[in-house]
């Protein structure tokens, strides 16, 4: 056991006054430059929870709309573009953002780290994401929002005089977005992985950190196919390349294929962490730690696996084989399981204990009420010949809500409930709590119940009025009505949140006796953590004594910050031992304004606007590099530095123990699940066409090969690059000079293929897929190139060094991606056509 | 067996061991009838013959989760000790890692045996 | 649907007759309460009028009765967990994760998935595409359904729109397609949906087992006036279908001074009606367009006047229509030519 450190007050109040200068949050308009997770995460929320109420206006139009058949409330196209922009918000604009923001808020105290590994990673994420949020969101407001359905599904959504300018907006918005997400996703990853507090072994993690995990890793799967998806689309919609239409080769099923690839994770991805809130908020209520922590383990990486193979289930009436629908029925009802374990560990958790009723736990059980309908449902719904019937109908509205409403909106209003206090330091108040529970539960199953019974009656969604003749007319009215006390019980909510709240006597950080790290903190104050402490349960303040004393008497790790930077601790993946002291980034404009270019690019694409597209380019490009060299891998003035407890630790480490690393090869994964998508696409057409290369010319055998040498000799430069960096050598800048031609080189030999074999990518889709495929190789080369050249301007600005690699490390694992991804781009491209003729 | 396999695997990654295989046998047999049915007419063997080989796939995906689970068994100590696996020590890490990885086999191999049952019904590529 | 009076009102009768049809026991009384007002209509998955919706109708039943018992069972362990004065020990808490969380359901699932699987290819079976059979070819347009008659060898017999006549108790095979975008086929009594998809042919097998009208609506979000894209399934006795089949290859009677005004103002540019100069192939055929029950894809009743208004301000009627409008035609012309359509066996 290691001695605590003894600090006598004065001492105590110095290093309070350096941390607190550390970790301030400036003031006055430079507030917004903030990168703090507390800020971060609060904006992020309260930002996600905007576009929630206002998709649910929109929610409420449709519902007016449909209160009684044949009403003329709102024309067609308005009801077409409000339930494509209520399902596009919802699922886009909240459901996964509210998540993000409540793990940025939320983790770090929970893992007992002063901060996530990449604050400024998540600021850029927050301001990618309110740009596109009010760019798609804007959009009905000039009556040019998306109209064909939050799915999109092409011809209907590539058809420019049905779905003018809104189907852009919704593809680069969201892709924008997109990105935001899987940014989220890295530092989700890597938080949990290397910023636990010592001690925290993988059998001590919040419930919440374990869910988070999963989810983030369901992110780099689920995501990148509907980007890939994304590009096709764009590039049909902009320069005409035939990837959905079929008079030239393309297939619509395509599309489907990719927006489901992403579309049923994604459900997946906005329930766990939601049902994360809850195993924080049953221990808590009932007392005890949770019965079945590895059962929940189970549920959650067995959810995340069977969730991606669900994907077909929402293609049951396509036409495809019998056999492959059944496959994907029987995945769903596989996936039934461990949801049915995760209710059942709340309900032994609840048995083994002594249950508080609270307002938390009353919105959970609630939830879990109404959400034990919904898994039914869709136990029914997988059923290939079940759906056959209810596919596309109120009973899948029915459906859909009962999940998402009971399984992930009643779980967040129970943790925005349970972690009000922990945020702000007070408590709301459960006599409103209670009241709009009740509000929200009976107008919700008012509301949603009837359409079960629409559906099955033959109601079809998506549909703007129907007619009055059979008997849906009481189940719409019925259903309005309830949807509009449901709305009542969310008003009353929100109203609870913002009417000013009575001074509370006494300072209680522990307001619900709870057992985790976070309530250890103190909303007062922005380090976070005093002293990041050593972790001995999963339940540490109810089975660690002295616990909060410590932490704020200083007498843990990092209790002081000397060094005038924001450090927090990096730990070993398995079983939390200190490896490094990190410094991370403070208060910049650099991810606001490289945010606002990038989104400048993809807001000026949509107007076709080329010159401000490639202005704002320039500028990400600047913004971003800039943000590299100023802010990652700087050369520290000591190797070691003391941590407390009379141990010293390294600030800088690079390769597979530094953060950047894990960073990059996360990042590299979700890269390469785009690239299998279109190399999933390439296949896809090989499979509807008897002849997919339909007698066009391919890019022939010679310059893909030549691509492919040059490629694998630029990768080779840069691994001999990186150990002549360790030993030394100034052959290093030579190496990776040369690297940089092989690059250029490799690139333009990948381009001459489809170049020379005048490949018309607008003629059909064959050749369409091959460039799009080249383009992307290449302008991942294009990446390369930057990064060799990055690594040599530090090389020669002596931030790069034999000991402090970082740069050159990070650069080659890249590499390692590039490798592999020209070797299939090549050897599929310049060889599959002879094989398969 | 015991010799090749180290009886403490020091990584995070064999609890993903049965769902990857899971994943696998889903999209060999997802993969296998989407190319026989699309290309059935160039090719010189019924749909039999994608069913027998998928049963050989699914028999031996169930073998490599057993697998999978005995291994888990093994490093959860073959149930020696009881959940919930929460004391600081290297032990019970490794056991909770191991009774983890048991619970994940189970799944994987429900879920492979789902995906099974449609093999048994369905001899053509009707739609 | 109106026109035809078939079940435009509920009546108490009707719920007594459907209960004595049901083939399912104590079912029928669950069903009922389930439609509620009585009588689920011509378009109700739940007035099963074919094998493959009664099949599902009785799945949906089974999987009813099982989810209220779960669903009951898992609310009450919910309350009593949080009510209950004893505590539980970790071990018997741990059981009923185990048992109730994860070995049942997976039971019971299995059970499930099977007979889900099974009724797959018992309800759609397998027929070859070379087969040589009558099939009936359906193409979704925004907003109406091209239907054409094939003759064994797949060439076309006649073509008509939005109405579709099958024989009782024989199996009816749909080709479906689209042109535009995609569009969804379903007849809610007979069976489920199947997607008409531009660059493909779905096929669709149906059956009606007794005599009626069933209504069928487009299931897939296709544009503007998606919810104003309905068609009518007729469902006859086979001889009396034969008949027709027959009939319908020989034009009618055609109203000469009718037919001269549709012509003179261009309406055969975009519509074909069998045997004079209208030949168009934008807009439906309209042949035997008298026959037919319902107007502009089951959205307006067959009446003159109906017509009359559609012809002048379709837009009205459906929002994103093709048709342009004919309100500054002499109203005169306008009503002859509703005349003369209304009258087109």
């Amino acid at each position: 056991m290691v001695e605590l450190g003894n600090f006598s007050p004065e001492e105590r109040a110095a290093q309070e006054e350096r941390l607190r200068s550390v970790w301030k949050t400036p003031g006055g308009w430079r507030y917004w430059t903030s990168v703090n997770n507390s800020e971060i995460g609060l904006w992020y929320g309260v930002t996600a929870f905007a576009f929630m109420l206002f998709a649910g206006l929109l929610g409420l139009l449709m519902r007016a709309q449909l209160a009684t058949p044949n009403n003329d409330l709102i024309s067609a196209d308005l009801y077409n573009q409000a339930f494509t922009l209520h399902g596009t918000v919802m699922m886009f604009l909240f459901a996964v953002p509210i998540f993000e923001a409540v793990a940025i808020f939320l983790l770090p105290s929970m893992l007992g780290a002063r901060e996530l590994p990449f604050p400024r990673l998540s600021a850029f994420g927050f301001w990618s994401f309110l740009l596109g949020g009010i760019f798609v969101c804007g959009s009905i407001f000039f009556d040019s929002a998306p109209n064909a359905g939050w799915f999109m599904y092409p011809p209907l959504a590539t058809d420019k005089e049905y779905a003018g300018i809104g189907a852009d907006i919704w593809l680069l918005g969201l892709s924008f977005i997109e990105v935001a997400s899987i940014a989220a996703a890295v530092e989700i990853i890597v938080g949990i992985m290397k910023c636990r507090a010592p001690g925290m072994r993988i059998n001590m993690m919040p419930m919440f950190a374990w869910y988070l995990l999963i989810v983030a890793g369901m992110i780099l799967f689920a995501f990148p196919p509907l980007i890939a998806g994304d590009i096709l689309f764009e590039m049909e919609r902009m320069f005409d390349w035939p990837f959905f239409d079929v008079s030239r080769g393309g297939d619509p099923l395509l599309w489907q294929h990719l927006f489901w690839i992403f579309g049923h994770p994604e459900v997946y991805i906005v329930f766990l962490p939601a049902i994360a809130l809850m195993a924080m908020i049953v221990p808590t209520f009932s007392q005890r730690p949770i019965v079945g922590y590895s059962w929940i383990v189970l549920a959650a990486v067995g959810t995340g696996f069977l969730s991606f193979g669900l994907w077909v289930h929402h293609m049951f009436t396509t036409g495809l084989p019998q056999i492959s629908l059944a496959f994907f029925s029987a995945a769903s009802e596989a996936v039934a399981i461990p949801t049915g374990v995760q209710i059942f560990v709340f309900i032994a958790t609840m048995l083994a204990g002594r249950v508080i009723f609270s307002v938390p736990m009353l919105f959970g059980a609630g939830g879990l009420a109404i959400f034990t309908i919904g898994g039914l449902t869709g136990v029914m719904v997988a059923l290939a010949p079940f759906d056959w019937q209810a596919h596309d109908t109120y009973f899948i509205v029915a459906h859909l809500h009962y999940v998402l409403i009971g399984g992930m909106f009643f779980p967040i209003v129970a943790g925005i409930y349970y972690y009000f206090p922990f945020v702000t330091g007070k408590k709301l108040s459960a006599a409103w709590g209670k009241l709009a529970f009740w509000l929200m539960f009976v107008g919700f199953n008012l509301g949603f119940f009837p359409m079960h019974l629409s559906g099955l009656r033959g109601m079809p969604r998506r549909v703007f009025t129907y007619p009055e003749e059979f008997g849906w007319n009481l189940f719409n009215l019925v259903s309005t009505v309830g949807a509009f006390i449901f709305a009542a019980g969310v008003a009353t909510f929100v109203i609870d949140i913002l009417r000013p709240k009575p001074k509370t006597s006494g300072r209680n950080l522990n307001p619900w006796s709870a057992g985790t790290l976070e309530w250890t903190n103190d909303p007062q104050e922005s380090w976070g953590m005093r002293s990041v402490p050593i972790i001995t349960s999963r339940y540490p303040l109810w089975e660690q004594p002295d616990l909060q004393a410590n932490i704020e008497a200083g007498r843990y790790y990092l209790p002081d910050a000397k060094s005038g930077k924001r450090e927090t601790l990096v730990t070993s993946v398995l079983d939390a031992e200190p490896i490094q002291c990190l410094r991370v980034g403070g208060v910049s404009y650099v991810p606001m304004i490289s945010a606002l270019a990038l989104g400048g690019v993809f807001i000026a694409l949509t107007f076709h606007w080329w010159i401000p597209t490639i202005i704002c380019a320039i500028i990400t490009l600047i913004a971003i590099v800039w943000w590299l060299w100023t802010g990652t891998a700087q050369i520290p003035e000591a190797e070691k530095v003391d941590v407390g407890l009379g141990q010293e630790l390294p600030v800088y480490v690079s390769g597979p123990a530094s953060v950047g690393w894990w960073a990059m090869f996360i990042t590299m994964v979700g890269d390469g699940t785009a690239f299998a998508s279109l190399i999933f696409g390439y296949f896809f057409y090989w499979t509807v066409h008897d002849d997919f290369t339909t007698g066009a010319p391919g890019p022939g055998a010679l310059w893909p090969m030549v691509a492919l040498s040059l490629f694998i000799i630029a990768w080779l430069l840069t691994i001999v690059a990186r150990h002549l960096n360790a030993r030394g050598h100034p052959g290093c800048r030579l190496a990776l000079a040369a690297g940089i031609f092989a690059t250029v080189a490799a690139c333009l030999a990948g381009l001459a293929g489809p170049y020379f074999h005048g490949m018309d990518p607008t003629s059909n889709v064959y050749p369409a897929t091959v460039w799009v495929i080249v383009i992307w190789t290449v302008v991942h080369g294009a990446v390369g190139i930057v990064m060799q050249a990055y690594c040599l301007a530090r090389n020669f600005a002596g931030r790069m060094t034999t000991e402090y690699d970082q740069d050159i490390r990070n650069v080659t694992l890249y590499w390692h991606f590039m490798a592999f991804t020209a070797v299939i781009t090549f050897a599929v491209l310049g060889l599959f056509p002879m094989v398969s003729a | 067996m015991k010799s090749v396999i180290p009886r403490e695997v020091e990584s995070l990654w064999t609890l993903f061991t049965a769902p990857t295989v899971w994943a696998i046998h889903f999209l060999g047999c997802y993969a296998a009838v989407a190319v026989y049915c699309a290309k059935a007419a160039s090719l010189d063997f019924g749909f039999a013959v994608v069913r027998l080989a998928l049963g050989g796939l699914t028999v031996l995906a169930l073998m490599a989760i057993v697998l999978s689970a005995y291994l888990a068994w093994r490093q959860w100590g073959f149930g020696s000790g009881d959940p919930p696996h929460d004391e600081p020590t290297r032990r019970d890490r490794t056991l909770f890692q191991g009774f983890a990885t048991l619970l994940l086999s189970g799944l994987s191999f429900v879920a492979v045996v789902y995906a099974a049952i449609p093999l048994i019904f369905i001899a053509e590529c009707q739609r | 649907m109106m026109a035809d009076g078939s079940s435009d009102v509920c009546r108490p009768r009707d719920l007594i007759l459907w209960t004595s049809r049901s083939r399912f026991g104590s079912s029928s009384i669950l069903f009922s309460a389930l439609s509620l007002s009585g009588c689920s209509g011509p378009h109700s998955a739940l007035d099963p009028a074919g094998p493959e919706a009664s099949h599902v109708a009785h799945l949906f039943f089974v999987m009813l009765i099982a989810g209220i018992i779960i669903w009951s069972a898992v609310v009450a362990a919910l309350i009593y967990a949080s009510r209950k004065k004893r505590v539980y020990s970790e071990q018997s808490a741990g059981r009923v994760i185990l048992w109730c969380g994860a070995i049942l359901p997976a039971i019971i699932l299995c059970a499930l998935l099977s007979y889900g699987v099974w009724l797959m290819p018992a309800v759609r079976p397998w027929l070859p595409d070379d087969q040589q059979v009558h099939r009936i070819e359906v193409t979704g347009e925004q907003f109406w359904w091209r239907v054409r008659y094939l003759d064994e060898a797949g060439e076309v017999m006649f073509e008509t729109a939005n109405e579709v006549r099958i024989p009782v108790g024989q199996p009816a095979h749909f080709l479906l397609k689209a042109v535009d975008v995609i569009h969804s086929f379903w007849v809610p009594s007979l069976g489920g949906k199947m997607d008409m998809i531009p660059g493909r042919t779905n096929p669709l097998t149906l059956m009606a087992d007794r005599e009626g009208i069933y209504r069928g609506v487009c299931a897939e979000f296709c544009g503007q006036s998606h919810a104003l894209m309905a068609f009518t399934v007729r469902a006859v006795a086979p001889d009396e279908h034969e008949a027709w089949l027959v009939e319908r290859q020989v034009p009618g009677p055609r109203d000469a001074e009718g037919l001269a005004v549709f012509l003179k103002n261009g309406c055969g540019a975009c519509h074909a009606i069998s045997g004079t100069a209208a030949a168009g192939r934008i807009g439906p055929e309209l042949t035997a367009f008298g026959e037919r029950g319902t107007l502009a894809a089951g959205t307006l009743p067959h009446t003159q006047e109906d017509i009359a208004r559609f012809i002048s301000y379709p837009e009205r009627t459906k929002p994103g229509v093709k048709m342009p409008h004919f309100g500054m035609l002499p109203e005169d012309d306008i009503k002859t030519i509703a005349a003369f359509l209304k009258e087109l066996k």
